[in-house]
């Protein structure tokens, strides 16, 4: 005799509250904190007072460095974001292809994300090393080059060598959600869109691109929370500097707050960080999901 | 009369409780050191100062005295000391090397409620006066460290050059070097990156009779002096004859070119030959004063770490824990413990009592010791120096990228002061 158990309508609660215990202490009562550390006067030696009439949020968008840092932060997004879900896709394109060694190279592709980032950031901050860089050196032995060249003689390039490392690094995450979106499509949509005469690009816009979307509709929006919030490869490459030239919000932030003792433009920075990321991510996801009803 | 007896010595009893159970309770002293290299940890905790370490001997000479003392890194403690003082626990004794922010907010004790007269004396005056605020000195140093000019002697003799001391001469001397290799090896070292700015600039207006405060002391960042000055060293970076990316190549990095024999001067701290010596570099090299501007007063730039003490009211005997403080005091800088701490990691003395024992210990200190005499030091006393400090690195990297030096540290100066 089979014997359904009394479920209660607060069961599920139960099971839910250790990680929404969890989530409120280490998620939701920091941001609290931050909230209203953004809104009191925070004093240099670290006292912190009543409320200031959002002179943080004031010093923060006064900051001359503020409006550089957010165009940079919108070319970091956008070119890190934009890039690795290209490439990314592409690469699981190919990785979902059946050739010889397959395995290997699907676990090839996972290494640079199965690497801490600060590591991947000080190798590549080596690579690319004027005096004793690992590029210089190949490049010089294999002779392309007479001298050593200076990779970072501006501070464009520089950044635009941090957005290489972004892009590369977030490849993989793409690749791997892209590729488990493409292994879970019948290959009988295939076989039918062959039939009616489809070639490759009919079947990637009109069979493949649709049945993945909400995979990479997930991994599009972490994805962008991640790349506006990663420190790693900015801090250890240039710190930001030429003067804050190539520092994004979260480095700035980061620099406004440790170094330079500013802690309530800081906390007022990270507030606006956030606010924009909400922005972003919730507009991103109504915009694809309502794309999806239709 | 025997119930009386017995009365009075049930009250001699419980008195003699009393005092003994005062006497029994401990002092504890919260310190937060910074951790100055490898070895600091080790002295203070492990087993580093003759097999014991600084806790334990202090303990056992001092009984009633304990040490709550934890040595951190010098990226963390800004972060450690204003989470401490936000949440109302700050430390009783601080190392670090600023003060003036905790003295303006009201949280640090007077050094004369706590520092021994004797011990008072024995610091270097001039030393002293860099944490005196309106009369009233708010931390003591705990050491110094000094700049010098170090040159790669092989490059220089195969290109046939002398050291530079003036920045004429200078200029023709990095000329020679990249000449002579091509550009293969960058004849002058600058580090204007925001971990060490501040000293680039020192190292220019001090030698250009400009600083960052004037003659009374109050800020004058946009002096022609220091115009003249930063413009000078810009100079240097935009005819090539620097290291490529002054703007994110640490003292760390140019010291690593100096060892490795790519970078012909580099001016670095009095530590740098034990730093090329651990790291394996075995480079010909020769120190010297900074080059300075014809006719300008030479200034070398030296660095100085404090120690303080912070106000505790909630604390019941204010004067047994400002002694407490001074016993500490005392017996860090008595010169049997002192002369350990500051050879340990090279550093140069605050004290006259240990002089004489480190000059014997090693001799090259006593170069080191004039050097310190002539050192200009940053005006940390001033409580707006961090924007001051951040300040100066963002003029020299905006100037790094083609902007105009008056205009920036007139901006600066405007901002700052005004």
């Amino acid at each position: 005799m089979n014997t359904i158990p009394i479920r209660h309508k607060w069961e599920p609660y139960v099971w839910l509250l250790p990680s929404i215990l969890l989530m409120a202490i280490f998620v939701v009562f920091p941001i609290g904190i931050v909230f209203k550390l953004s809104l009191s006067e925070i004093s240099k030696a670290g006292i912190v007072g009543g409320w200031n009439n959002f002179e943080n949020f004031r010093a923060a968008v006064r900051d001359p460095a503020f409006g550089t840092v957010m165009l940079n932060t919108a070319v970091w997004v956008v070119s890190v974001v934009g890039l690795s879900t290209l490439l990314g896709f592409i690469t699981a394109m190919a990785l979902n292809v059946k050739f010889h060694g397959r395995r290997i190279a699907r676990s090839i592709v996972v290494f640079p994300w199965a690497t801490s980032l600060v590591i991947q950031a000080s190798v590549w901050n080596y690579i690319i090393k004027g005096e004793y860089g690992n590029l210089n050196n190949v490049l010089l032995n294999l002779g392309i080059i007479k001298s050593a060249v200076n990779w970072r003689a501006t501070y464009q390039i520089e950044f635009a060598w941090e957005c290489g490392v972004g892009i590369f690094v977030t490849i993989p995450f793409v690749a791997f959600t892209v590729l488990a979106g493409l292994q879970s499509i019948d290959k009988a949509y295939y076989e039918a869109a062959t039939v009616d005469g489809a070639g490759f690009w009919r079947k990637l816009w009109n069979v493949t691109l649709p049945l993945v979307k909400p995979s990479l509709t997930v991994c599009t929006v972490l994805n962008i929370i991640y790349v506006f919030n990663s420190f790693p490869i900015i801090y250890t490459i240039t710190k930001g500097a030429p003067a804050n030239k190539t520092d994004t919000m979260v480095t700035l932030l980061y620099m406004r707050a440790f170094y330079d003792n500013q802690k309530g433009a800081a906390t007022a920075m990270s507030v606006i960080g956030f606010a924009i990321l909400c922005v972003c991510a919730g507009a991103y996801m109504m915009v694809t999901m309502r794309k999806e009803e239709q | 009369m025997k119930k009386l007896l017995a009365l009075v010595l049930a009250m001699l009893l419980a008195l003699g409780c009393c005092a003994a159970f005062a006497e029994a309770e401990p002092i504890t002293l919260d310190v937060i050191i910074c951790q100055y290299g490898p070895n600091t940890q080790d002295w203070f905790l492990g087993k580093g100062m003759n097999g014991t370490n600084f806790v334990d001997k202090f303990e056992a000479e001092n009984p009633g005295i304990k040490l709550n003392l934890q040595v951190v890194s010098w990226n963390d403690v800004y972060t450690e000391v204003s989470t401490r003082i936000s949440n109302n626990n700050a430390p009783d004794i601080l190392n670090i090397d600023v003060f003036a922010n905790y003295a303006a907010e009201g949280l640090l004790l007077p050094v004369s409620d706590y520092c021994p007269d004797e011990l008072f004396k024995d610091f270097f005056p001039s030393f002293i006066e860099q944490s005196v605020v309106d009369g009233t000195c708010w931390a003591v140093p705990d050491l110094a460290s000094a700049r010098a000019l170090y040159v790669n002697q092989d490059i220089l003799d195969e290109v046939g050059v002398e050291v530079p001391t003036t920045w004429a001469e200078l200029e023709d001397v990095c000329q020679a070097i990249v000449d002579f290799y091509n550009g293969d090896v960058y004849p002058w070292g600058i580090d204007m990156t925001t971990d060490e700015g501040q000293a680039a600039f020192s190292y220019y207006v001090w030698n250009n009779d400009g600083g960052f405060v004037d003659a009374d002391g109050k800020v004058a960042l946009n002096s022609d002096k220091n115009v003249e000055a930063i413009e000078f060293a810009i100079g240097l970076y935009n005819k090539g004859f620097t290291n490529p990316n002054p703007a994110t190549q640490t003292r760390y990095d140019l010291q690593d070119m100096f060892g490795a024999g790519k970078l012909a001067m580099v001016i670095a701290p009095n530590q740098l030959p034990s730093y090329l010596a651990d790291k394996g570099y075995t480079v010909n090299f020769a120190t010297a004063a900074l080059p300075t501007n014809e006719g300008a007063t030479p200034g070398a730039t030296g660095v100085m770490d404090r120690v303080m003490a912070f106000k505790d009211d909630s604390y019941p005997d204010q004067a047994a824990r400002n002694e407490a403080i001074g016993k500490f005091l005392t017996f860090f800088y008595a010169p049997e413990n002192y002369v350990g701490w500051v050879s340990m990691e090279g550093f140069l003395p605050a004290v006259n009592s240990s002089v004489a024992a480190l000059v014997e210990s090693d001799p090259s200190f006593e170069a080191w010791l004039g050097v310190l005499d002539s050192c200009q030091f940053y005006p940390t006393a001033l409580d707006n120096w961090d924007a001051i400090k951040q300040g100066v690195i963002d003029v020299e990297q905006q100037a790094l990228t083609g902007g105009d030096v008056k205009a920036l540290l007139d901006d600066l100066q405007a901002k700052i002061a005004g």
